[in-house]
């Protein structure tokens, strides 16, 4: 009645395990629907701030367009990383994941990943209609959409290290927005000063490179750290 | 080797040893205080063009440059905590933080008041004004996470993390914040080199104060360590010890 | 349930330890936590088809134990060996054969059963979802499969984890109170299942105060 049912004792590979990891994230976001779009709601909200609260001359906004997207895409970053560990802390999936024979690094970036793609990706994607309604000059969409696209996702990187340090904390919103929004500062300069400096003439390549530096270095670093944290944080 | 670095790792062995340093440090500190601070307001001359206000780059300069040194202190301390599991070098990253911090607001301020004359404007965004508040506020993240997290080595080993990828960061920071400021204005003009008619009399009494804060700063981190070192090993017997005959 | 029970021949794949008369050793554990000795000096040791309860009153330290084993906690003094090697050496080798199963069962509430044990099997071991249904429908989930998990009662939940044992290649078995929440069919079956895995050679470490059947028993008192 309770026969082992394994017939055959295969092991898993770390692919394997990476992508059952992601599927997982993908399937989480599609039942709890409201994780996915309340980031993405907060995003659209406050870069609808920006007029009301500077000014509604399409001069004055276009010089604070880039920074005031950036701005809001960081913020709904913060706020969609926050249940990255915790549903899976409480119901520990997460002690399953450290106890896998598989690397946790990659499980971490399957999760980031998958995390990205349903949190950073729509801000991304919407960002030149908004850039539009912030009156974003000509010419700087691409800019805009390139810096947005690589940049948001070592916001995802960098917040997972705060969220799985804070994971095992009751209240935490304001430690994580100390520990991770001042981490964030060399992507937005970079980001926003795309922006700028392309107006001026500058070559977008340069700041591709440095965009793809910046995502290089955290997609190497960032999940590291964030095992370690995730692992302090589960003892 | 071993026994070497465990014997400095062994909270009891600091105790001792930099109750024996601390009369020595102290007295050495007050007397550089003393000689520079003198110098500093008395003796050296104006400086042709800002005037008395020169005088506080006494301050501002050597607070600005132990500011830097905070990260990489609390790094190390924390690869030792995460690698040797040494709890002294715990205690060391946790009495750090908040004397780093008020490091760096002191730089801060006497960077500001400097400014006001200069600048004739308490703040600009200025890349060594800005980066350092950026510090600030990740040597605020690092205290607010030891204090959220109630199990010490949870938070020994929490903050060791975030220190590390602090360190890396507060580089980062401070290279794209001085590329951004050079693009958005010309470069600040507080410069600590001793160029152009700064001669001796100017430099030798900054050398000085510089000395001065250092010990400052390492007097002021070893009585805040001694002091986690009694508060962690309150049940030991050389502690109790101690409180008894004391 | 026929179904379930397919030919088993081996599920040593792997090389036979050097010393094959003890699976998990502890020698001399000493933890503390909040100034408070839970344990020192512990030793212990699991045979191949042995059966270790761990006992103890509430806060003796049963639960740190048993993560302390896994590998989830690491503030303790002492040394673990793992088929006569330190834990550390063999890390790869320990992980593929422990099975841990805590008070947080690993089971998200927003997804179902299946979904669930897909993911937790995954991290280990290679299954197909005929394996998975099979599993399921022995721990009684049949026609539960695709219902999300915050529909189900906490002795529900409770097996979709259950469903894991049948499924994994690991040796070693780390329950932490697997019978709380499962109803009276559910404890025997339980109790079946660690019955099995002993006689199939593996071993189990486990905190209840539920009495067990197994053959080669042996306590652990923590006070």
């Amino acid at each position: 009645m309770v026969e082992r049912i394994d017939s055959r004792p295969r092991s898993s590979t770390t692919t394997t395990a990476f992508v059952a990891t992601l599927k997982r994230e993908l399937i989480l976001a599609y039942k709890r629907k409201h994780d996915v779009v309340n980031p993405f709601m907060f995003f659209l909200i406050v870069a609808t701030l920006f007029p009301i609260g500077i000014s509604p001359e399409p001069e004055r906004l276009s010089l604070i367009a880039a920074g005031a997207l950036w701005i809001a895409a960081l913020l709904a970053s913060l706020l969609a990383m926050d249940n990255l560990y915790r549903a899976d802390y409480e119901d520990g999936s997460l002690e399953q994941m450290l106890l896998s024979p598989q690397p946790l690094y990659f499980m971490v970036l399957a999760k980031n990943i998958g995390h990205w793609l349903v949190s950073g990706l729509p801000v991304v994607l919407v960002s030149p209609l908004i850039a539009y309604m912030l009156s974003l000059p000509e010419g700087s969409y691409m800019t805009l959409f390139l810096t947005l696209l690589m940049g948001t996702p070592v916001l995802s990187l960098l917040g997972s290290i705060g969220v799985a340090l804070t994971v095992g904390l009751g209240s935490r919103g304001l430690i994580l927005a100390v520990i991770t929004l001042p981490m964030s500062v060399p992507v937005l300069i970079a980001g926003t000063m795309a922006v700028t400096e392309t107006q001026n003439g500058a070559s977008l390549a340069g700041y591709l490179a440095i965009m793809g530096a910046l995502l290089l270095g955290t997609l190497t670093l960032a999940p590291l750290a964030s095992a370690a944290a995730l692992r302090i944080s589960v003892s | 080797m071993w026994t070497w670095f465990h014997q400095l790792g062994s909270p009891k062995w600091f105790y001792e040893l930099t109750g024996r340093w601390l009369p020595w440090l102290v007295a050495a500190m007050s007397l550089l205080l003393l000689v520079g601070i003198v110098w500093a307001l008395l003796f050296v001359p104006p400086d042709y063009q800002q005037g008395n206000t020169i005088r506080i780059m006494y301050i501002h300069v050597p607070f600005a440059s132990i500011s830097l040194a905070f990260f990489p202190l609390m790094a190390i301390a924390g690869t030792v905590t995460l690698v040797w599991k040494i709890k002294l070098a715990d205690m060391i990253a946790k009495t750090a933080a908040p004397l780093g911090a008020w490091f760096t607001a002191l730089a801060l301020a006497s960077g500001s008041i400097w400014g006001s004359d200069i600048w004739g404007t308490w703040w600009i965004w200025d890349g060594r004004l800005t980066s350092m508040l950026l510090q600030l506020f990740l040597l605020i993240g690092v205290i607010s996470l030891r204090s959220a997290l109630e199990d010490t080595d949870a938070a020994a080993k929490a903050c060791a993390v975030l220190s590390i990828v602090g360190c890396i960061n507060v580089f980062v920071i401070k290279y794209s914040v001085d590329w951004w400021n050079t693009l958005h204005q010309p470069a600040s003009p507080i410069t600590t080199s001793g160029e152009g008619p700064n001669g001796p009399e100017i430099w030798v009494p900054l050398v000085i104060m510089i000395f001065a804060i250092y010990l400052f700063f390492a007097v002021a981190l070893i009585l805040s360590t001694r002091n986690e070192i009694l508060q962690r090993e309150r049940r030991a017997q050389w502690v109790q010890d101690l409180v008894r005959t004391a | 349930m026929s179904h379930a029970t397919q030919a088993s021949e081996s599920t040593d794949s792997v090389t036979p330890p050097p010393n094959t008369e003890l699976l998990l050793a502890a020698r001399n554990l000493f933890c503390e936590r909040d100034d408070r000795v839970l344990f020192k000096n512990l030793d212990f040791a699991v045979r191949p088809g042995q059966v270790l309860q761990v006992r103890g009153s509430n806060g003796s330290g049963k639960t740190t134990l048993l993560r302390i084993v896994c590998g989830l906690n690491d503030s303790y003094e002492g040394e673990l060996s793992w088929c006569g090697e330190p834990v550390a050496d063999v890390a790869d080798d320990f992980y593929a054969n422990l099975l841990f199963l805590g008070h947080r069962v690993g089971v998200s509430k927003a997804l179902t059963p299946l979904e669930n044990l897909r993911w937790t099997c995954t991290l280990n071991s290679a299954v197909d979802d005929a394996e998975l249904l099979a599993a399921l429908a022995t721990v009684g989930l049949r026609g539960f499969e695709e219902s999300q998990c915050f529909t189900l009662s906490a002795g529900q939940q409770q097996r979709v984890a259950l469903a894991r044992l049948l499924l994994s290649p690991a040796r070693l078995w780390v329950l932490d109170e697997p019978f709380t929440t499962l109803d009276v069919r559910g404890v025997t079956q339980l109790e079946a299942m660690l019955h099995n895995h002993a006689a199939q050679g593996g071993s189990v470490l486990v905190t209840t105060h539920h009495p067990l059947n197994v053959p080669d028993l042996e306590v652990l008192d923590l006070g």
